[in-house]
């Protein structure tokens, strides 16, 4: 969606979630700064410290062009949940989820030590994408780590699917947006790396129906 | 003998303080350490089966099965068990001389079972201060630096797991009584692995009425004997019932009642002095210090007897029937208690499985339990 | 380029909360800024120390914060600006110096930013700052959004200067470290030049020497300067009311439960039936403005975090006004209208309301709720915290772990903070058996050690990481060494402050501003307060076991082990595996007798996998970060690692 087009909602409410050291943190400021470019009011509510050592993180942004939002989204009122792994999905989806939701998933597991050691198991994927799309309007799975890693780091998955949520027009994102907000946090020479891991991620979206 | 898990070893044997230590349960897994003379479980091990509680002398020991595995038939409650010969021995000319205890026995028939190559490796126990320590011994020249008892229980069947793990094949083992019950346990393969192969050649067992908490005698000499070096600890016959601490320059003498308080619970269980599941049980004679009780219980113990005499590695004279009186009689008492106690805590053939449950018939139950200090008393 | 210097006045920004409060300092003139780290103010003072030379400001991490505080009312004396920044748990350390120094008085502009952590989301207690506020007499400002946040810290030195004392301005971890739109000001081009002026009278507090004595005297001075902070407050535009003339409910809030109040009467539509006080000043109220708002209605309804700091004030007021006012309904946490614990949330404060106005509010459908429940507990397992794949606290408590074991006497751990609280988890096998506040673990354990007389024969360890060491461990270890208390002390020492981001510490050679600084050798520290101190490394297993296990079963006075290695995050160390990682599926035992998944069942290192399919273990090429040390719990060797060239 081109970078002047109306928010299709207001407050629009964006959850990126995943596991710490998943570059969550990273992903929203960066969707943060493309927003603010375009003069949207933007809050972003975040984990940090202690809750980052391999527990469960969550960014909520909150998109306006009136003013500062909570911070903390009520319940139910995410528009869009990018998902990093895809149980952190379910886990923002019962506190966010709405029967209206549009839902972006990186498909690979990153196991809790509750299921490394065996007191959990992890759900099979089928299912996992099965319970995703009962609970979503519509439900991308993509296999953003893959393809990091393809690219020689698995970090990559979070640009990834900010250009998966490009490619899904429902948001006034595109490349020179994003290129813009990236070089505002990063050092040139990680800018390029980053566009490339913008665009695989669209094009991984664009060869994709959604759904499980 | 069932077979149950770690935890189960944990509940019933280390956490009732049965546990004598006697390392059966060490490097088998990443779970059983011994430090300073206790074992410790460092982790939970949820298996519902594992070798170390299949092991364990401590679990429960049903005589019958122990004796029938030894090819006898069912237990019969004779205070020494089952036997060929018993003899008068000491080291022979040809083997080499240690510190020994007494006869040097025990030294003389691994060493000649090493240099004949009828053993591979022999599990010993070794010192370092009053610690035991278990070591595994290749060299005949080594063997002789492991000569001489302890009275603190030692984890020496830790080496004999060792040497599985470093692929021996055919080591002989000397241990307590408890030890050769273990190793009886562990030849017998219990938990049906397939690829196991028996990797003991030779038992010999050392006659044993009760071990010390290690830890506490320590703490116990350094308290005595604060700051001194004890080179060696040792127990002479009865009736003198003490404890002689032999430091650099003098000999300390220690009531035994001032020590009773560090025998192991577990010990107070064990209806077996004289090793009767080894090849060949060795103890002191407490009428003549410088030689051994031998007693040779199986064939194969019979022959590396009379092997290493005829190789003058040994001395054995035949024990007249009269010195076995005063044997038969200190095994009968080590019965007696031990199934006293059994009974009175209802350990005896109890429908629940251990700790430390002593299974039997009953027969040999009667025998064992009439006269002094039994059940019956 | 760096916005926080850089920004140009008028422009807006996408800032988190702590970098408004940096941008608000530099844009009101500070020199000096002090701070000890702790989740969530860490990113202020790391903030200012990053354009510390470009803006010619002095920024440190102080060894804790009472030294922070000092540091920063030194220059305060000297007539400069001063900021000093700390979490909350860290205005209890500095209590002690902030209570004789609100006596005193200050000079050039001085604030205190405590941030608090509602719902302790990164923190042991969610113990609060602005009671602090009520006990050392000084005035307490509440920024409401990410604007305020910037714009009132330049009040507050401003504030500060007018009354000649502290100005404290709360933030909580919902501002810190959310971040939102900020319009830029301009940047000072003058900062004063510092004198110490002592020679006055005594009691002139611009030339005398400085002191909260004599007391009474002093006392009724700074009583003063409260009252003119509140007659400030009276006027103050960021006091703010939206809503009807007269409402049938008055909302009463501030920090950031502003956004969730105004999100709350937005969502249920209250805007003409409730309407919103939000306070800027919180101590004293300004007690004419909320008298006036009070006036307007019969209901309240107080929304704040975490004690009701507000609500007694506030009804201490209405107390005071009732002849005048009339008797008010107010609902609050005393009666049980809002959660008395925990951090507050739009939708609290919706149910709240929804309560009040007798409104009935479903966010979703009944039935997407309850299906969502479902899948979550059958689908996503619970993530406990867990050490960082790489992270030398894995190897620490693993070593640590099988020791006390070994030594078999109950033997226990006294915990302390950072990352390696988590030693109280799971991930840290439960190791900690204590944990309290900075430097705890050690006072605690030099007590544990003097009770064998009393029978007690446990061995005592107590763990400190390397800024906790500085922090308030020392005189803890001193008390231990001069008692001769039979305990070891291990030094978690990760080259640097990993909990909060990598600030560095008095034990590193660089100093806040990225300037070479002489480090103090903890090793020397320790040998030199006269505990028999080793260095090890707790990736080296089984030598640091062994170490361990003779300091601890000894009973030798008080023993120091430091374990040395870099956090696996550190900038050093980021993203550099040491080593290759395989794993031979043949000679993994798996689930047999003789390990049964002893890598994955208890090790838990999150870069290990059990592979059901195939019943052994799998090394995760994604989360491993090559450590090797894995290689060392394996009992069979099936793990093994190549070093990377």
């Amino acid at each position: 969606m081109a970078a002047d087009a109306k928010l299709p909602g207001d407050p629009y409410n964006l959850v990126i979630t995943g596991v710490g050291g998943q570059g969550n943190v990273l992903a929203s400021r960066v969707l943060g700064n493309i927003f603010t470019q375009q003069g949207y009011r933007v809050t972003i509510g975040e984990t940090f410290g202690a809750s980052q050592r391999g527990g469960s993180v969550m960014s909520h942004l909150r998109i306006s062009e009136t003013g500062t939002w909570s911070p903390r989204m009520p319940r139910g009122r995410a528009h869009v949940i990018i998902s990093l792994e895809p149980t952190e999905a379910l886990r923002v989806l019962a506190d966010y989820g709405n029967p209206e939701v549009i839902l972006l998933c990186n498909t690979r597991p990153v196991h809790s030590i509750a299921v490394i050691s065996g007191q959990a198991r992890y759900p099979q994927q089928d299912q996992l994408r099965q319970w995703i799309g009962d609970l979503s309007a519509r439900a991308w799975f993509l296999e953003a780590t893959r393809a990091a890693m393809e690219m020689g780091n698995p970090i990559f998955a979070n640009i990834m699917m900010i250009g998966a949520l490009a490619a899904a027009d429902i948001l006034p994102v595109d490349k020179d947006s994003f290129k813009a907000a990236v070089s505002q946090i990063m050092p040139e020479d990680k800018v390029a790396a980053n566009c490339l891991a913008f665009d695989r991620g669209g094009q991984m979206l664009l060869k994709k129906e959604p759904g499980p | 003998m069932q077979v149950l898990g770690p935890g189960d070893l944990h509940r019933e044997v280390l956490e009732t303080g049965l546990c004598v230590g006697c390392g059966a349960c060490i490097h088998l897994c990443p779970y059983f350490h011994t430090w300073q003379g206790k074992t410790a479980m460092v982790f939970s091990c949820n298996r519902q089966k594992g070798r170390c509680h299949a092991f364990c002398p401590k679990t429960e020991v049903d005589l019958d099965a122990l004796s029938r595995l030894a090819g006898l038939g069912e237990y019969s409650g004779d205070p020494l068990g089952a036997y060929q010969q018993i003899f008068a021995a000491r080291a022979g000319d040809a083997a080499v001389r240690g510190d020994f205890q007494d006869g040097g026995t025990v030294s003389a028939l691994i060493g000649y079972a090493l240099e004949t190559g009828r053993i591979d490796a022999a599990v010993l126990t070794g010192k370092k201060g009053l610690m035991p320590e278990p070591a595994l011994v290749t060299r005949v020249r080594d063997v002789a630096g492991y000569a001489g008892s302890g009275y603190a229980a030692a984890p020496t069947l830790a080496a004999l797991n060792q040497g599985v793990n470093q692929g021996y094949q055919q080591m002989g083992v000397v241990g307590t009584p408890c030890q050769m019950t273990a190793v009886a346990l562990m030849r017998e393969n219990p938990m049906a692995d397939e690829n196991f192969s028996d990797p003991v050649a030779l038992t010999i067992g050392l006659f044993c009425t009760w071990a010390l908490d290690a830890r506490g005698l320590m703490a116990f000499m350094e308290k005595r004997l604060p700051g001194e070096e004890i080179r060696k600890i040792r127990i002479p016959p009865p009736p003198a019932e003490i404890l002689v601490a032999e430091t650099r320059n003098h000999a300390v003498e220690i009531a035994l009642d001032e020590i009773r308080d560090l025998v192991l619970q577990g010990c107070g269980l064990c209806p077996d002095m004289t090793a009767e599941w080894a090849d060949v049980s060795v103890g002191a004679m407490e009428q003549n210090p410088g030689y051994n009780t031998l007693v040779v219980r199986t064939e194969k113990g019979r022959q590396l007897t009379a092997d290493a005499a005829a190789a003058g590695y040994l001395e054995v004279w035949d024990l007249p029937q009269s010195g076995r009186g005063c044997l038969e009689r200190a095994a009968a008492v080590k019965k007696r208690r031990a199934f006293g106690r059994a009974v009175e805590t209802g350990r005896v053939n109890s429908e629940k499985i251990g700790p430390a449950v002593l299974r039997v018939n009953a027969r040999a139950l009667e025998k064992m339990t009439a006269g002094p200090g039994g059940a019956h008393e | 380029m760096n916005e926080l210097t850089e920004g140009r006045p008028g422009q807006r920004l996408l800032m988190m909360g702590n970098q408004a409060i940096a941008r608000g300092a530099l844009e009101a003139g500070v020199s000096v800024a002090a701070g000890y780290p702790g989740t969530p103010s860490s990113e202020i003072i790391e903030n200012l120390a990053g354009v510390a030379a470009a803006a010619g400001i002095y920024v440190e991490w102080s060894v804790n914060e009472k030294v922070a505080a000092e540091v920063a009312a030194a220059a305060s004396f000297a007539g400069l600006r001063s900021l000093c920044v700390m979490k909350q748990n860290g205005v209890n350390v500095a209590s002690d110096f902030l209570l004789h120094l609100a006596g005193g008085g200050t000079r050039g502009g001085m604030v205190l930013v405590p941030c608090d952590d509602p719902g302790a989301l990164s923190s042991i207690n969610e113990g609060e700052s602005r009671h602090f506020a009520r006990l050392l007499e000084i005035p307490l400002l509440e920024p409401g959004d990410f604007q305020e946040a910037k714009d009132m810290i330049k009040w507050a030195f401003e504030l500060s200067e007018q009354i000649g004392n502290l100005v404290m301005v709360r933030s909580v971890t919902r501002l810190s470290h959310a971040s939102g739109n900020v319009e830029l000001g301009p940047m000072p081009d003058f900062r004063p030049k510092a004198r110490f002026r002592h020679t006055g009278f005594i009691l002139d507090p611009r030339q005398g020497a400085v002191s909260s004595a004599p007391v009474a005297y002093k006392h009724d001075l700074q009583q003063q300067k409260l009252e003119k902070a509140q007659d400030a407050f009276e006027n103050a535009l960021f006091n703010t009311y939206t809503g009807p003339e007269n409402p049938e409910l008055l909302v009463i809030t501030a920090s950031a439960c502003n956004l969730y109040c105004r999100e709350a009467i937005e969502i249920l539509g209250l805007s003409d039936r409730a309407g919103l006080l939000k306070l800027a000043t919180t101590w004293p109220l300004p007690n004419n403005l909320v008298g006036r708002y009070l006036e307007k209605t019969g209901r309240v309804l107080i929304v704040e975090e975490v004690i009701p700091f507000l609500e007694e004030n506030i009804k201490i007021l209405a107390a005071e006004l009732a002849l005048e006012i009339g008797a008010k309904t107010i609902h609050a946490k005393r009666d049980k209208t809002l959660p008395s614990v925990g951090e507050m949330h739009p939708d609290h404060v919706i149910a709240a309301l929804a309560k009040i106005f007798d409104l009935s509010y479903e966010a979703v459908s009944a039935d997407y709720t309850e299906k969502a429940g479902l899948c979550v507990l059958a689908g996503a397992p619970g993530r406990d915290l867990t050490f960082c794949p790489g992270c030398p606290h894995r190897a620490s408590y693993w070593i640590l772990h099988n020791v006390l074991a070994l030594d078999n006497r109950e033997g226990f751990v006294c915990g302390d903070i950072g990352c390696y609280s988590l030693g109280m988890r799971e991930t840290g096998y439960f190791s900690l058996k204590t944990m309290h506040a900075m430097g705890s673990g050690t006072g605690l354990a030099s007590g544990f050690g003097k009770l064998g007389p009393f029978g007690m024969d446990q061995s005592i360890v107590a763990v400190s990481g390397d800024s906790t060491f500085f922090h308030a461990v020392m005189p803890a270890l001193v008390n231990a060494v001069h008692y001769n208390a039979d305990i070891t002390l291990v030094v978690f020492d990760n080259s640097g402050t990993a909990m909060t981001g990598f600030q560095p510490h008095p034990g590193l050679e660089t100093d806040a501003m990225g300037q070479s600084a002489p480090a103090v050798d903890i090793e020397a520290v320790c040998r030199a307060l006269g505990a028999q101190t080793t260095v090890c490394d707790p990736f080296e297993m089984d030598q640091t076991r062994d170490i361990l296990l003779e300091k601890v079963s000894g009973k030798n006075g008080v023993q120091v082990v430091i374990m040395r290695r870099a956090c696996a995050l550190s900038p050093a160390r980021r993203g550099r595996p040491e080593y290759e990682m395989y794993l031979d599926p043949q000679i993994c035992i798996g689930e047999n007798c003789g390990c049964n998944k002893l890598c994955t069942r208890v090790f838990k290192c999150p870069g290990l996998n059990w592979d059901d399919q195939n019943r052994c273990a799998r090394i995760d090429e994604v989360i491993c970060a090559g450590c090797g040390v894995c290689a060392s719990v394996c009992p069979a060797g099936a793990i093994t690692r190549k070093k990377r060239t």
